[in-house]
């Protein structure tokens, strides 16, 4: 089966769903380190398995047009993630936690921040990624930490590429106002 | 990368993916969808529920004599201690429910004179499930026999006197012998 596009995969599926563990070996273990990034390992597990319960309940609405389902199950675990905001937010500010008290500054090109105490630029920060707004959290979170393209995003959320852009923009501009170095720009 | 998103990478997570969560959703997903590709248990359109003076005494001589098997999880005892509903699978794939007496405005024909209704289930083997009945000492009410629609069925009534038609469609390899 290796041989075959996703699209044919899930073609293949709508007859013979065995074929779809083809699918989750190709994709279940980025999806789960998404999962795991964005929720913790306790979490994510359980998510992994309703990405792809849901993606294959709704296999018949794949797009055969599109050769790489990734992107697709991308924007199911961004859907399904919604209701994981509060573990979401632990997991930031753990990350941030764990970097500020590591001595991390915020590496910024003027140093105008780096006075600031590192712990709590770094909470800004994981502050202001949680207040994102869905939309902008997803599309950032999927092209930094998963180095997806607009492309890829704009698939996955479905919606032309335009928007990404101006998610992207919107979230980064956000970020700059709450780690306050939007004035020094 | 410009500041704010070398920050969002900083925040990253690195924690690697644990092999045996994968197997294990990847094992649970199998098996939903084997279980999706088999033709589901769907719950029977209609389910019979049936009175009886006495459940527990009939829960066991169902199970003797016609091989219906008590479900579980289906019985209900009441604060009188006495059963008062039960399920059983007819065998396949069909089931039904036994009341109290009384219950639902529903009567045992053992009390209330005679049965309004008469229960068809489809086995497997009726000429064998004919010869359990009897040896069980259910009453054969009429004795097997081809019916000219192509099932070979016979009738045999309980211990509290509902009626029973079992059927087996005639062609099928367990109805070579006849």
């Amino acid at each position: 089966m290796d041989c075959h596009s996703d699209a044919e995969l899930m073609a293949a599926s709508r007859r013979d769903p065995a074929a779809f563990g083809c699918i989750f070996d190709r994709h279940a273990s980025a999806l789960l380190g998404f999962l795991v990034r964005r929720v913790g390992a306790g979490e994510a597990e359980g998510l992994l398995g309703e990405v792809f319960r849901v993606a294959f309940e709704r296999r018949e609405a794949f797009d055969p047009g599109r050769a790489d389902a990734r992107p697709w199950l991308y924007g199911i675990a961004s859907n399904l993630l919604r209701k994981h905001r509060r573990s979401e937010a632990r997991r930031l500010r753990a990350s941030a936690r764990a970097l500020g008290g590591g001595g991390a500054t915020l590496p910024a090109e003027d140093g105008a921040i780096a006075a600031l105490d590192a712990q709590a630029q770094w909470e800004r920060v994981a502050e202001a990624i949680e207040s994102l707004p869905d939309a902008e959290r997803e599309a950032l979170l999927l092209f930094v930490w998963e180095d997806c393209s607009y492309e890829d995003i704009a698939a996955a959320h479905e919606v032309p590429v335009g928007t990404v852009r101006s998610r992207l923009h919107r979230a980064r501009r956000r970020l700059r106002e709450a780690a306050g170095t939007e004035a020094e720009r | 990368m410009s500041d704010e998103l070398g920050w969002v990478r900083r925040l990253r997570p690195d924690d690697e993916v644990d092999d045996r969560a994968l197997a294990r959703a990847r094992e649970a997903l199998m098996a939903r969808i084997q279980s999706a590709a088999a033709p589901a248990a769907a719950t029977p359109g209609v389910i019979p529920q049936l009175a009886y003076r006495d459940i527990e005494a009939a829960l066991g001589w169902l199970a003797r004599a016609f091989g219906f098997r008590e479900r579980e999880d289906g019985r209900f005892v009441g604060p009188d201690g006495r059963v008062g509903h039960a399920e059983m699978d007819l065998g396949n794939g069909g089931f039904f429910m036994m009341g109290s007496h009384g219950g639902h405005g529903l009567g045992s024909p053992a009390r209330i004179g005679g049965a309004s209704q008469m229960l068809c289930v489809y086995v497997d083997d009726v000429d064998a499930h004919c010869a359990r009945a009897r040896a069980a000492g259910a009453t054969i009410r009429a004795e097997l026999e081809d019916k000219f629609w192509g099932d070979r069925t016979y009738e045999a009534v309980d211990l509290e006197g509902h009626v029973w038609a079992f059927h087996q469609r005639l062609g099928s390899p367990a109805g070579e012998e006849d």
